[in-house]
């Protein structure tokens, strides 16, 4: 219930600037709630930037549409609207990018503001200047009460992709988790579960379909507290 | 009588609001890019803090092509309306129509800041 809540409220306030937009509207996307859904299909733009060397420097410049919503620290926001995106894959942000921008990943917020980038070649520089940034610390923690149960099934079911400290995987466009806030994390994680983050991998939907609204609390209140070996001290 | 309650429980219900904000601005945040703060007195540079204080990515490079249609254009708006507005979404004394999307932001602007910027925009043709 509030996590419908807080998605609307943040749809609500974005919707009449997007209803509104001049350009044409995001496209549409058989994803997988079609029958021929296949995760991660190697086509369209995304394959184009994935072959590009990405310029953080150029990337900097472009990165300067992004940076009213998830900051110029890349931090995002702790109370879930915008993901942190600092240190992620630019492998994981290019496919993001390109999803949101083909219509894969519904996100009426962000497509505004995608679409301005121009080519695959923009999102490979914007993507390895993301890369670049620092992963926080202080990002948005759960409530810290279940997290036992959070461990139990983090190791389980999540670290053979996401890894052990939430590193995830750039060659599999598994995300970086370490430093994500956990009020983003929960509604994504609901979302897939849900099937209405319609670029998901299936087979994490498979993993996380029999998931209590318990269980993913306790989970992403885990890995809220994960860190990258390289921050540890 | 009735307007000095509604004025009690407007301020309530701002504080609340003010209190209630997700997390504290980070202090990297507040600094500018280079992590320096800017020398007492030294005149700031209000086309470098309109990029990096992310006016720019909605109300655009000109501050006239705002990326969608329903944001305001900047260029040549008056240097003191521009100021007030901004200090009102930040303080939430001002928080209709799309002040929520801005709203975000305006923990990486101080009062100087705000002065600076206003003054660029006015410049603007």
């Amino acid at each position: 219930m509030i996590r419908t809540l807080q998605a609307l409220v943040v749809t609500a306030l974005f919707t009449s600037a997007s209803l509104a937009l001049a350009g044409p509207p995001a496209p549409k996307a058989k994803g997988i709630e079609s029958s021929g859904y296949k995760w991660n299909a190697q086509e369209g733009e995304k394959i184009e930037a994935l072959k590009l060397k990405g310029d953080p420097k150029r990337g900097e410049e472009a990165y300067e549409v992004c940076s009213a919503c998830h900051l110029p620290s890349g931090a995002g926001r702790p109370d879930g609207t915008f993901p942190q995106l600092a240190g992620q894959h630019p492998t994981v942000l290019i496919k993001q990018m390109a999803d949101i921008r083909g219509g894969l990943r519904d996100n009426p917020i962000m497509y505004p503001f995608a679409s301005t980038l121009v080519d695959p070649q923009e999102l490979a520089d914007v993507a390895a200047y993301i890369q670049t940034l620092k992963i926080p610390r202080d990002n948005g923690k759960g409530p810290g009460t279940d997290l036992a149960l959070g461990k139990k099934l983090y190791e389980r079911d999540c670290v053979s992709c996401h890894m052990k400290n939430g590193e995830g995987d750039a060659a599999k466009f598994y995300p970086v988790l370490a430093g994500q806030h956990y009020k983003y994390m929960l509604r994504q994680a609901t979302e897939i579960r849900d099937g209405k983050r319609r670029n998901a991998n299936p087979d994490m939907v498979k993993v996380i379909k029999t998931y209590s609204d318990k269980d993913i609390d306790a989970i992403v209140d885990y890995m809220s507290r994960l860190e990258m070996p390289a921050a540890k001290k | 009588m009735r307007t000095l309650m509604l004025m009690v429980a407007l301020t309530a219900v701002t504080t609340w609001a003010a209190d209630a904000k997700p997390a504290p601005a980070r202090p990297a945040d507040a600094k500018p890019a280079d992590g320096k703060a800017p020398a007492a007195g030294a005149k700031l540079d209000g086309a470098k803090l309109y990029v990096e204080r992310t006016c720019v990515a909605c109300h655009g490079k000109d501050a006239k092509t705002p990326i969608l249609p329903d944001y305001p254009r900047l260029a040549g708006q008056s240097a003191a309306y521009a100021e007030k507005q901004m200090h009102d979404i930040k303080s939430g004394a001002r928080a209709n129509g799309n002040s929520a999307a801005m709203k975000g932001v305006m923990h990486l602007v101080t009062d100087e800041e705000m002065k600076a910027l206003a003054e660029y925009l006015a410049s603007l043709k």
